[in-house]
């Protein structure tokens, strides 16, 4: 089944697009069926339904779907560990 | 290739920055007088760095990529300036913890995607070497050859 995946940031035009290539990347690698919607968090309610939302910003609200933070990926620093907590998500 | 997209009137070296704003006055200051940005583009990048902080630690060195919405560019452009003294910036994905930054990375982006350049330019800053390289440059041709070299041996 397809799972779908929301990537937000602020303005979605730069640490999402890293972030959402990461997991495109992954799910490609790992054989999973993506579906990317690349938002800004402002927007992320009104793309929900969600299996997995990542995010390069704070997020306060609980979206009632798995949070992870895309973090790693802009630094390189914890992307492996980030890389599993998502396939556990979409696996 | 990053350095291929790098203009050296975009390139500040060793600028006296008090705060992040200080840097955005100075480092967008130069991408409106160039014609790459909108008047609007400096207070665009201080109300959206409140709200979407742009510090990142790339372990134990910190550095900025400061960017904002498409509807203040003109065209797409990077600023690298360097500070003399670390400057305070909050990190990206949190709203209290700080990293010092010396290196700043400042995007007009002008429309979704750049990926490559992105992804590049992240490649860049995630060598720590580097980033120590590029905090201690001294005029822009020297900014350029460390990024030159940095892509060249990848």
């Amino acid at each position: 089944m397809k799972k779908k995946v929301i990537v937000a940031c602020g303005g979605a035009v730069a640490t999402s697009t890293v972030a959402a290539n990461a997991v495109v990347d992954l799910a490609k690698e790992n054989g999973i069926d993506v579906e990317i919607a690349q938002v800004r968090i402002s927007e992320i309610e009104s793309n929900l339904p969600a299996d997995l939302i990542v995010t390069t910003s704070k997020v306060k609200r609980d979206y009632g779907v798995p949070l992870i933070t895309g973090m790693p990926f802009i630094s390189g620093i914890g992307a492996d560990k980030t890389k599993e907590k998502i396939l556990e998500v979409l696996k | 290739m990053v350095w291929e997209h790098l203009n050296k009137e975009l390139i500040l070296p060793q600028i006296d920055a008090k705060d992040s704003a200080d840097i955005f006055e100075q480092a967008g200051g130069k991408l409106v007088s160039l014609g790459y940005c909108k008047d609007s583009y400096v207070e665009a990048l201080k109300l959206r760095e409140k709200d979407f902080p742009t510090g990142v630690d790339m372990g134990g060195v910190g550095v900025a990529i400061p960017h904002t919405d498409v509807s203040h560019v003109l065209k797409k452009g990077i600023v690298i300036a360097t500070t003399k003294k670390p400057v305070t910036f909050v990190q990206m994905g949190t709203d209290d913890e700080t990293v010092n930054v010396r290196v700043v990375f400042m995007l007009a982006v002008d429309e979704k995607g750049h990926l490559e350049l992105l992804q590049a330019i992240l490649g860049i800053l995630q060598d720590l070497h580097v980033v120590e390289k590029l905090s201690s440059a001294q005029n822009p041709e020297e900014i350029i050859n460390i990024i030159k070299e940095k892509e060249n041996s990848l």
